[in-house]
């Protein structure tokens, strides 16, 4: 895993968790790779692993269960959808318009792109 | 688990190396043992292992002087040294010759790893590549299951494919019960494995500190230009990295090249800050 | 824990031969090779091998030989790029030790006497075909055998000690320190002689040198061959342990 300089890296790891819940690689209620797997996989420190996976215990994304491993909660799909999108709205999103500012893009020329897009996906 | 005391340490006819250095080894850590080339870091770990001498002071594993080469010293302790020969026999009678010392010896592990690295028990060490015949000692080393594993520049020789995969089989062998000790200049090769960082300068140590712990009370990267607090350190070059304060800014992934260059330009600042939130901790 | 284990002193001698398998092959066969002939040729004239000459062929190439190969199996110990690893090998110093002699003062005298002896009897075998030369086994025993046995074991602990101690030039430099050695003790010997025997006269004449030798080997061959037995042999081992125990890489 290459790593970004300026974010903690168990941050890191947590994005990397987040990416497989969002786009479904790891379903709720799923079993999810070990601390030491996750470790070799990213090729951390299993401290600093195990940090990642305590910030995720927290924040009820994953849970323990005891001599089995580690699984993504029930509701960890929603968890993270919500976390996600705060962490979009809140860090994201005031950049995006800053710049849109800066630039002098209106809010239609904005929506124009998007729905274009939108339309090429389709 | 191994401690040093006082230690000094000058190779015969020329100035002290090591000057009154005062480490503590415990388990379950990765220390990264830094420091410019000649500054002592692999006399330091040859010390540890008993083959060298200290001129005054003491290298104790759980209490035993290591200088004396005890057996049941040695049986807790591999080193991978810089630069080595093997014997000219195959990886296979290599094993069996030599494995037969080390009592937590694993068979089963050594071969995955050989096989991990793309060896054959069946070849010869004496025609293998440097990089190679360094695997095959990783691979040993690994294997012997001692509580203490010490590499100096373990990564030099190896391949960018074979560093990756390095840091997995360190990452896989890393646990609670072990203490792995990496000195390297190569500090982009290791960051993500190490957990506590070690810095030698002037024969000294300059820095001894849990990257947590350093995560917690500096921040890096590169200034706002309205950030209030004075960098500790920066880069000369225009916008160049610095360290500061963290103070209530978010945490940063420790920078170790840019943490070593600032423990070389302003050691004092950078211990007095860290030593600061420790104290700070204990209130 | 204990640190005197025959089990660690087996595995040392078996990494030992392991490691410098190819040395003692390669050795052994040239030195079957050169008894046969010697021993072939020593019956040409004489159609017939005797003790003297079977032992001196025996002796000339079993001194010489042990000798290289206690260098042999010391070559790690002073090698800058593999004492490290070797160093660190968990085994203590009184096991490398017994292990290092074991296996080139015991060992090697065993396996190169059966092979020598096979040998003689081959080479008297041959004698007897070609040459029509006396079949005369008893030749290959006697007790010349201990006497060449007991000089390579008071001699293969000095360069022993010489293999552990130089790191260039181990042979060379160990020889030219016995080679000085014997001139000291030569010295020595020659004014120890003086003064016991000042009041015989024996420097007043026409004594000659070779003469007083002759009554000092008889005077102190007991005493002598104590001391240097001893001084050769077991103390050049303590010798060499310190030697090992004082080592850094």
């Amino acid at each position: 895993m290459e790593f970004d300089n300026s974010k903690p890296i168990y941050l890191q790891i947590v994005d990397f968790f987040y990416e497989n819940i969002l786009v479904k690689r790891w379903a709720d209620e799923e079993r999810i790779p070990s601390v030491r797997e996750v470790a070799m996989m990213v090729e951390v420190n299993p401290n600093t692993a195990i940090r990642a996976f305590n910030h995720l215990q927290d924040l009820g994304v994953i849970h323990n269960k005891r001599g089995i491993g580690y699984f993504v909660a029930s509701d960890g799909y929603t968890k993270v959808l919500n976390i996600k999108r705060k962490e979009f709205m809140e860090q994201i999103l005031p950049d995006v318009f800053k710049k849109l500012n800066l630039l002098d893009i209106s809010f239609d020329e904005l929506k124009n792109a998007y729905n274009q897009q939108k339309n090429e996906e389709k | 688990m191994l401690t040093i005391k006082h230690l000094n340490f000058n190779y015969p006819k020329s100035r002290f190396v090591l000057k009154s250095i005062n480490l503590d080894f415990t388990a379950g850590n990765i220390y990264g043992l830094f420091g410019k080339n000649g500054e002592g870091k692999s006399t330091l770990l040859k010390i540890m292992t008993g083959l060298l001498f200290p001129k005054n002071g003491n290298c104790l594993l759980e209490g035993n002087e290591m200088r004396k080469r005890e057996v049941q010293s040695l049986h807790h302790i591999f080193l991978v040294p810089e630069d080595f020969e093997l014997p000219a026999i195959s990886i296979r009678s290599f094993e069996k010759v030599q494995s037969c010392f080390y009592p937590q010896f694993s068979k089963e592990q050594f071969y995955e790893l050989i096989k991990e690295f793309q060896l054959s028990p069946t070849d010869v060490i004496s025609k293998l590549s440097f990089g190679q015949k360094k695997k095959v000692l990783i691979a040993f080393g690994i294997a012997t299951n001692t509580k203490l594993l010490l590499m100096d520049e373990p990564t030099n020789g190896l391949d960018i494919p074979s560093k990756s995969q390095f840091r997995k089989v360190m990452a896989s062998i890393a646990d609670e019960n072990k203490c792995i000790v990496i000195s390297t200049h190569q500090v982009r090769d290791l960051h993500s494995l190490i957990n506590h960082v070690m810095i030698l300068d002037n024969a000294q140590v300059a820095f001894d500190q849990p990257l947590d712990k350093v995560s917690d009370g500096l921040w890096f990267g590169k200034p706002s230009t309205n950030d209030s607090s004075e960098p500790i350190y920066s880069e000369s070059s225009f916008g160049g990295k610095a360290i500061l304060p963290r103070l209530d800014k978010n945490e940063t992934e420790v920078d170790l090249e840019l943490l070593f260059n600032g423990v070389l330009g302003a050691p004092d600042k950078i211990n007095a800050i860290l030593n600061q939130t420790q104290n700070d901790e204990r209130v | 824990m204990k640190e005197f284990s025959l089990l660690r002193i087996g595995h040392f001698i078996r990494r030992d031969i392991a490691l410098h398998k190819s040395t003692f092959v390669t050795g052994l066969l040239v030195g079957i090779v050169l008894i046969f002939l010697f021993s072939f040729f020593n019956m040409i004239w004489d159609k017939q091998l005797s003790q003297d000459e079977f032992f001196g062929t025996f002796g000339l190439i079993y001194i010489p030989m042990g000798v290289l190969f206690t260098f042999s199996i010391f070559k790690e110990f002073n090698d800058p790029k593999a004492n490290q690893l070797y160093l660190s090998i968990p085994i203590s110093i009184p096991e490398r030790l017994a292990s290092k002699w074991f296996t080139a003062a015991i060992l090697y005298t065993l396996v190169y006497t059966i092979l020598a002896i096979i040998t003689g009897i081959l080479a008297l075998l041959f004698g007897v075909v070609v040459l029509t030369a006396d079949f005369n086994i008893s030749s290959l025993f006697s007790i010349e055998y201990w006497n060449v046995l007991k000089v390579y074991f008071l001699v293969q602990p000095f360069f022993l000690v010489g293999a552990i101690s130089f790191r260039k030039n181990r042979i060379g430099k160990t020889l030219l320190f016995l080679g000085i050695l014997a001139l000291v003790f030569t010295l020595f010997n020659f004014l120890l002689f003086g003064i016991f025997n000042h009041n015989y006269g024996l420097f007043s004449g026409d004594a000659v040198i070779s003469e007083a030798f002759d009554k000092t080997a008889a005077d102190f061959s007991a005493l002598g061959r104590w001391f240097y037995g001893l001084l050769l042999g077991p103390v050049m081992l303590i010798v060499a342990y310190f030697k090992m125990k004082e080592k850094e890489v």
